[in-house]
């Protein structure tokens, strides 16, 4: 029996939306750094989400937080996509828990969006969605965490 | 493989166009406060930029100002029921002058900081009072839509000014940086709520009214007016 040497469809699939991801935090994040004009939102009310006290977690706004898991799932993707990390369980595992991290945090931010704050922001909408696509191709992930480790990865 | 890494630089480029428009300002109005550069440090430049509207002899001894929000129910009261009130009795007999400056509680009311801007705006076409209180009298219209630029615009029509130059004017960020400065000084004065009304005579330490009715305004100005100022 030889390896599917194949990349991962799934991983590419992770690192794409990961990238449209971190576009999205990033133009979020430049908003609440002061780099932008008014922000641009055709599809609900992004001024009063991104002006009230829940688009900050302490100091740091929170679409720094998600350009950093974004940019962490686009690089643990795209370095699962190389031959060498195919059968990573470390890869693997921290697709898994990241993306299971970014779903639980994106519920929690579009709970406050439609209970707290009573405001949607068209951008967290899309990043929500793009959350959980990659937490769905990230699921083909644990059946290979199952899997007894591949010899010569870690 | 080499097909995805073409994709992947396809999302790369169409992000970089997206976030791009986004970061030049997209030609959207300015809904919410803006960065004033350190100017809220400085009291004297605050209070230059938070500039508020003057109605009346700007020699009058005496100041009421008003800190209000275009989408609040109590200002509408107030711009509608008692500031006619002090504009005949007091405004218009040079004993006093009728001074508004804008605080949008942008926490609770979603499109107060655009009718600040929008109101500013009228300003630039001389047509500030009549604008004011076009605001108010359709609050109750506006106040519940999820998008109103078009209706401010349309009041702007109503009230004779240029609807194109009034919209060009919404339509950016023009003023955000007067209306951010006029809830930063509503804030360093520890003000919570709207309307807030307070009376001054020259320099002189404001005194606030704790109620806002013709009344109770009308019994501190006169008592204001026989200690000395005319």
């Amino acid at each position: 029996m030889t390896a599917d040497l194949r990349p991962p469809a799934n991983r590419m699939a992770i690192a794409l939306l990961s990238l449209a991801g971190a576009f999205v935090a990033f133009y979020l994040f430049a908003h609440a750094l002061g780099w932008t004009g008014p922000i641009v939102c055709g599809v609900g009310d992004c001024a009063t989400v991104q002006a009230s006290s829940y688009a900050k977690v302490g100091p740091i706004p929170v679409a720094a937080i998600g350009l950093a898991g974004y940019m962490f799932l686009l690089g643990m993707a795209l370095l699962g996509l190389q031959p060498a990390y195919a059968a990573s369980r470390v890869v693997s595992g921290a697709l898994v828990a990241a993306s299971s991290v970014a779903l639980a945090f994106s519920a929690y931010l579009t709970y406050l969006e439609a209970a707290v704050i009573h405001a949607w922001c068209q951008w967290c909408v899309v990043s929500a969605i793009l959350v959980v696509l990659i937490f769905l191709f990230s699921l083909p992930e644990v059946g290979r965490l199952r899997q007894s480790p591949a010899r010569g990865h870690p | 493989m080499t097909r995805f890494y073409w994709v992947l630089a396809a999302v790369a480029v169409v992000g970089m166009i997206v976030v791009g428009y986004g970061l030049s300002g997209g030609g959207s109005a300015a809904t919410e406060p803006v960065d004033l550069a350190g100017v809220e440090e400085d009291m004297g430049a605050l209070i230059s930029l938070a500039q508020g509207i003057t109605l009346g002899d700007e020699n009058a001894p005496l100041t009421i100002a008003e800190f209000g929000d275009y989408q609040c129910p109590g200002c509408r009261e107030f711009s509608l029921g008692v500031k006619p009130q002090l504009d005949f009795a007091f405004v218009q007999k040079g004993l006093v002058k009728f001074v508004f400056y804008d605080f949008p509680l942008i926490s609770i009311h979603a499109h107060a900081f655009l009718a600040a801007r929008a109101s500013r705006c009228a300003l630039d076409q001389g047509k500030y009072w009549e604008y004011h209180e076009a605001l108010f009298t359709n609050q109750s219209r506006w106040a519940g839509m999820s998008e109103v630029v078009g209706t401010f615009v349309g009041y702007a029509g109503e009230v004779g000014m240029d609807e194109d130059e009034f919209g060009t004017c919404l339509r950016s960020d023009k003023y955000a940086d007067v209306v951010t400065a006029n809830m930063r000084l509503a804030m360093e004065l520890g003000l919570t709520g709207t309307p807030t009304v307070m009376v001054s005579q020259g320099q002189g330490m404001a005194r606030r009214v704790q109620r806002y009715d013709f009344p109770s305004i009308q019994a501190v100005v006169e008592e204001m007016l026989a200690q000395g100022g005319n």
